[in-house]
């Protein structure tokens, strides 16, 4: 304060008009200070990496190159076989069994994991935290990896690394949305007398059971987006397609591929923003209305 | 019965379509859960029963000792796991940035107040949007990989594509939803088309900005974890290699190097968080 009144008194009294800046003296000063840091950050990070500049500005002319040569006329025929066609139908009973087991693991643990509900703050509160905390930050593909060396090739790995995925995901926005409760009906509840379990049953649950709902449509739709490449490495599905078409070159079996998630990826997203918005129109908007989502 | 003689007939006839609704809406939620259930048992069916290769699986004994390989941790990995952490941290710092830098293009297109065009470039950027978050992050790095040939660059390309969607998505939120007085005051001072931009507009989509992009960046050292599995190096590369050499205390270390990046990247967003808001 004494700053800005020194400021306009000295501004008074000399008269003159003065340059105008967004930021006064000491805040602009920190600001140039930390614009200079990341710019010495990007530049060290550049020169750690040895990332050669020339080649990025090369690159364009060369994916185009590339795709033009290699990939450009896409296989379709490859991706309207029998067989391809069962992969995709597998890929998406994968992205339902892990995203429904998910699910069904990722509800109590929110519960557990909800600051304002959960049953014991000293030892479940952590230990849902912790779960839901590992299995998001582990990358589903390394879920499949683990799974696929422990369980063999095949597509229970791959659900079981989706549904640890799911776990990680929906347990996150599901504990959020309990948080974000109204306290009032679960205070009158309590006080008729009710246990942990009716609390949840009859105070918590009718306040984010939308909310939930369209929580996991989202979950599947994601489920989905990992599920047509966990085949990549070894679990069932489109991605198992596509790992062999790489490894043998069949690059325009690969375009065509590539384009099929994506239609079935853009096509999943189209169902499930279709859901959601019904499911939110049926009843009171949600939190989860309004707000995209992080994937 | 009393009470129901004396109601007026419109009155019943509404409490009986009352009824009726809501027995249609029992009915149909039944249906629906019929219909859940009937396609898990049937997945169940395919994948669990059909689909696996029980004898390969072996007994329960055997799975845990699978398990329990993986339990034997290899110490004497960490010296090599310094570098490859701090190589994953700038892959994803430098990837969000890129990304950050193609996601502004994206936003100003497909935000409706400021576009430049709606019948062309609107639907443009939406598309971007899109296809940029349905391509998953192993497929980008496979594509950029083939481009640019090996090493962090094909990490960084990749994290910055799949970020765009997200960026640009929530910016271009942001940007509809802007308050248009102080950007005809600025306008009112005379103010040129850029000043009007980055006094008007910018300081009120910065915090969202920024917050989105620090959330981004804690997403990102998760993805930059796995570019080394399909040829672009960091941790992953290590994880690769150490799969490959059937180490599997190695494994185990380097998902325990990769979860303390994770919680340092959850510290450190927690706080820049704080400092923006």
């Amino acid at each position: 304060m004494t700053m800005i009144s020194f400021a306009r008194s000295a501004q008074a009294r000399d008269g003159s008009r003065r340059q105008w800046s967004r930021f006064r003296y000491p805040d602009s000063l920190f600001r140039y200070a930390a614009l200079l840091g990341a710019v010495l950050f990007i530049g060290y990070s550049i020169e750690f990496l040895g990332i050669d500049l020339a080649r990025l500005l090369q690159m364009f002319g060369r994916i185009g190159e590339v795709l033009a040569n290699r990939y450009y006329p896409p296989d379709v025929g490859y991706v309207l076989q029998p067989d391809y066609l069962h992969s995709v139908l597998e890929s998406i009973q994968m992205a339902y069994l892990g995203a429904l087991f998910g699910l069904l693991l990722a509800a109590p643990l929110a519960w557990f994991a909800s600051y304002n509900m959960t049953p014991s703050r000293r030892v479940l509160y952590p230990m849902a935290r912790f779960v839901i905390m590992g299995s998001r930050s582990v990358h589903e593909m390394i879920w499949t990896i683990l799974f696929v060396t422990i369980l063999g090739f095949g597509m229970l790995p791959g659900v079981l690394a989706l549904t640890m995925f799911c776990i990680g995901f929906a347990g996150k926005l599901l504990a959020e949305e309990i948080e974000a409760v109204d306290m009032g009906p679960v205070d009158a509840i309590r006080a008729s007398g009710a246990n942990a379990v009716q609390t949840v049953m009859y105070a918590v649950w009718p306040q984010v059971k939308v909310a939930w709902t369209g929580i996991a449509i989202y979950t599947w739709d994601v489920a989905f987006r990992a599920a047509t490449v966990v085949g990549f490495f070894g679990a069932g599905g489109m991605g198992w397609y596509l790992k062999r078409n790489v490894q043998q070159l069949e690059n325009e079996r690969v375009a065509a591929i590539l384009l099929s998630i994506v239609a079935l990826v853009i096509v999943s997203e189209l169902v499930s923003a279709w859901a959601r918005h019904r499911v939110a129109k049926a009843r009171r908007p949600t939190a989860l209305q309004g707000r995209t989502v992080a994937d | 019965m009393g009470e129901r003689r004396t109601m007026t007939g419109g009155r019943a006839q509404a409490l009986q379509q009352m009824v009726e609704r809501h027995r249609w809406d029992l009915a149909r939620q039944l249906a629906l859960f019929a219909g859940i259930v009937a396609v898990c048992l049937w997945s169940v069916h395919v994948i669990i029963i059909e689909g696996t290769d029980w004898a390969r699986i072996g007994s329960l004994t055997g799975v845990l000792r699978s398990i329990g390989r993986f339990l034997v941790l290899d110490w004497s990995l960490i010296p090599q796991l310094a570098l490859p952490m701090v190589e994953t941290f700038m892959m994803a710092t430098l990837g969000t940035l890129l990304g950050l830098c193609f996601s502004l293009p994206v936003a100003w297109f497909g935000a409706i107040n400021v576009t430049p065009s709606k019948a062309v470039f609107y639907p443009l950027g939406r598309f971007l949007m899109t296809l940029s978050r349905s391509i998953h992050e192993i497929v980008w790095a496979l594509i950029f990989v083939a481009a640019v040939g090996l090493g962090a660059l094909p990490g960084i390309l990749a994290i910055a594509m799949r970020s765009v969607g997200f960026i640009s998505k929530i910016t271009a939120e942001a940007i509809e939803n802007i308050d248009h007085k102080p950007v005809e005051a600025i306008r009112a001072t005379g103010a040129n088309n850029f000043q009007v931009m980055y006094y008007g507009i910018i300081p009120q989509i910065l915090p969202v900005v920024l917050g989105t992009i620090i959330f981004e960046w804690d997403i990102n050292i998760r993805r930059s974890a796995i570019m080394g599995l399909v040829g672009a190096g960091g941790l992953g590369l290590t994880f690769f290699r150490q799969m490959h050499m059937f180490n599997y205390g190695g494994v185990t270390m380097v998902i325990l190097a990769i979860l303390v990046l994770i919680i340092l990247g959850e510290v450190i967003s927690h706080y820049a968080r704080k400092a923006v808001t």
